[in-house]
């Protein structure tokens, strides 16, 4: 007869279980059922063709989509990662007790739940009308950068956070300034994390549709060449594809595509956090 | 009698609304060691880390009174400087995620020790103090994280002793230790007396006894009496003191 709190504890782990093999589940469901169903239309020719057939993208590839995500991606993690890399800097390291940092902090939660198509609105009227850019590869790589920086600046602090606060006490009780620490100890211990936090960032640019809708997508455009043009991107193109009915085997394998393309992002920035948790272990 | 080096008066502090030291007066001497004893939570970490000039770095510090460093208020001089002057190792080993060699030069490069023959010179001279060339010189590039528990607590002395520091504060260093290890240390504390004015936490009264010239006793923040360690030990004249050393409670 086991003790009723041993039963307990069982049971409480095993609820736990249950929940999590749900989740996982569901998620290997859908990469299952994506796999399945666009698989067969995935080839070489449709990752570097263009869009063609009528209506446009019922055949061909996505080759200006991907390469329109990647530079919308790119773009927003240079115009958000420095300001998100010195502002995390600075809440975790400087300034923790602060009024300024609490403020900032309530600057930050409040601008993470602005919806991300308010974002677009918001850089809809600065920057495609107000300024002038039109629909463009720049305003979008804006948008997108607002809607990432709250998010970097919470993880890049987590990277920070988690350096031993030991190793940051025995450093400071030598005398060195807080900045020498910083680039002698602080940063390089936090750097995979710093990058696993710019990774996860990315991975949230590359699938979000509603902040580039209505600031840089267009429904077909070359690979973008200029900041001033309208760009095509992954997940705005599997929108049209799917809600235009144009084409569902070529909708399937836009899915896929962009679904391989986060998951080895974020398998990447996985790979990253572990490293940085080895390399303060040992 | 010795110079005094660190002197307390009337020296108060306070994590917020709770009183942490209170009224403190005491004097630590160089060339001496100087042990402070107590239950847990009495303050002695908290002490330390006042004479530091580290506690400093905690939210909600403030403490009144004055410390003097070889005379002069320490609160008139720059935080930085009395840190360097009065050097702190903690009760966790410490090793920075550095080589061996950059653990120890890691404060003089940043005071601008450029130079490589002079570089070359400290590491062996702060090592050798500490007892650990011998066992590690071969290896001065490799991560410090590869070092014993021991080694990493030694290490952090000879890191503290780089900075040439008048004071050497230290907060249980042989808590985390085996004894091996701990007589290690002990030993190179010892050696270092010679030169430093030296002040150590212990909860190991036989540490205290074997080590300590004077030995102060603390309790809820107070000091309750000091003076040279065989007459704590033997004949305390405050009964709180006899109760502590003869281990009534701790
Ligand atoms: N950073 C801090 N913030 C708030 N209170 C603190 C802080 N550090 C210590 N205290 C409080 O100050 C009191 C003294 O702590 P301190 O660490 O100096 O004791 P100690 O004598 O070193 O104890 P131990 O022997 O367990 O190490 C404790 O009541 C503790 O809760
Ligand atoms: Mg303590």
């Amino acid at each position: 007869m086991m003790k009723p709190r041993h039963l307990l504890d069982r049971l409480f782990i095993l609820s736990l279980w249950i929940a999590a093999l749900i989740v996982i589940t569901i998620l290997a469901a859908i990469i299952l059922y994506l796999f399945s169903k666009g698989s067969s239309f995935i080839s070489l020719d449709f990752i570097l063709d263009r869009p063609q057939g009528s209506p446009l993208g019922s055949a061909g590839g996505v080759m200006p989509a991907i390469m329109g995500t990647i530079w919308l991606v790119l773009l927003a993690l240079l115009a958000a990662g420095f300001p998100a890399l010195f502002t995390a800097i600075y809440l975790n390291e400087y300034g923790s007790q602060r009024k300024s940092s609490r403020i900032m902090n309530i600057l930050l939660q409040s601008m993470a739940s602005v919806p991300s198509i308010i974002t677009g609105l918001f850089i809809y009227a600065l920057c495609v009308v107000r300024l002038g850019w039109g629909i463009s590869l720049l305003a979008g790589s804006m948008a997108l950068a607002l809607m990432i920086f709250p998010v970097l600046v919470v993880s890049i602090r987590e990277a920070l956070r988690s350096v031993d606060s030991q190793t940051r006490l025995a450093a400071a009780a030598l005398g060195v300034s807080k900045t020498y620490s910083l680039r002698r100890i602080i940063l390089p211990q936090a750097i995979p994390g710093i990058l696993a936090a710019f990774l996860l960032a990315m991975g949230y640019a590359a699938g979000a549709t509603a902040p580039i809708m209505v600031t840089a997508a267009a429904i077909v455009a070359p690979a973008p060449q200029s900041l001033f043009q309208p760009v095509m991107a992954l997940p705005y193109h599997l929108y049209i594809l799917f809600n235009e009915h144009v084409s569902m085997q070529q909708a399937y394998a836009t899915a896929l595509v962009l679904l391989i393309l986060l998951l080895s992002i974020n398998a990447l920035a996985l790979y990253l956090r572990s490293w940085q948790e080895r390399k303060q272990a040992g | 009698m010795k110079d005094v080096v660190i002197e307390l008066k009337n020296f108060n502090s306070r994590y917020g609304k709770q009183e942490v030291l209170q009224n403190i007066s005491l004097t630590f001497p160089h060339q001496t060691i100087t042990a402070i004893i107590g239950p847990s939570g009495c303050g002695k970490t908290t002490l330390l880390r006042s004479i530091n000039r580290s506690a400093e770095l905690e939210s909600g510090y403030s403490c009144t009174g004055d410390i003097l460093l070889s005379g002069a208020s320490m609160f008139n001089m720059n935080a930085y400087s009395v840190r360097r002057q009065v050097g702190m190792v903690f009760q966790t080993p410490v090793a920075l995620p550095l080589s061996i060699r950059q653990n120890v030069l890691f404060a003089p490069r940043y005071y601008g020790l450029r130079q490589r023959a002079l570089q070359d010179d400290l590491v062996e001279n702060c090592l050798r103090k500490v007892a650990l060339w011998e066992e590690v010189k071969d290896r001065l590039h490799k991560p410090a994280s590869q070092l014993s528990g021991g080694q990493k607590q030694r290490l952090a002395i000879a890191r503290v002793l780089a900075v040439k520091p008048r004071v050497l504060l230290l907060d249980e260093p042989c808590s985390s230790l085996d004894p091996a290890s701990t007589e290690r240390v002990e030993e190179t504390i010892r050696g270092l007396a010679a030169e430093l004015c030296i002040v150590i936490v212990t909860h190991n009264l036989a540490q205290a006894r074997r080590l300590a010239n004077e030995t102060a006793f603390m309790l809820n923040g107070q000091l309750i009496e000091t003076g040279p360690t065989e007459n704590i030990f033997s004949s305390p004249k405050h009964e709180k003191t006899r109760d502590f050393v003869t281990g009534l409670f701790g």
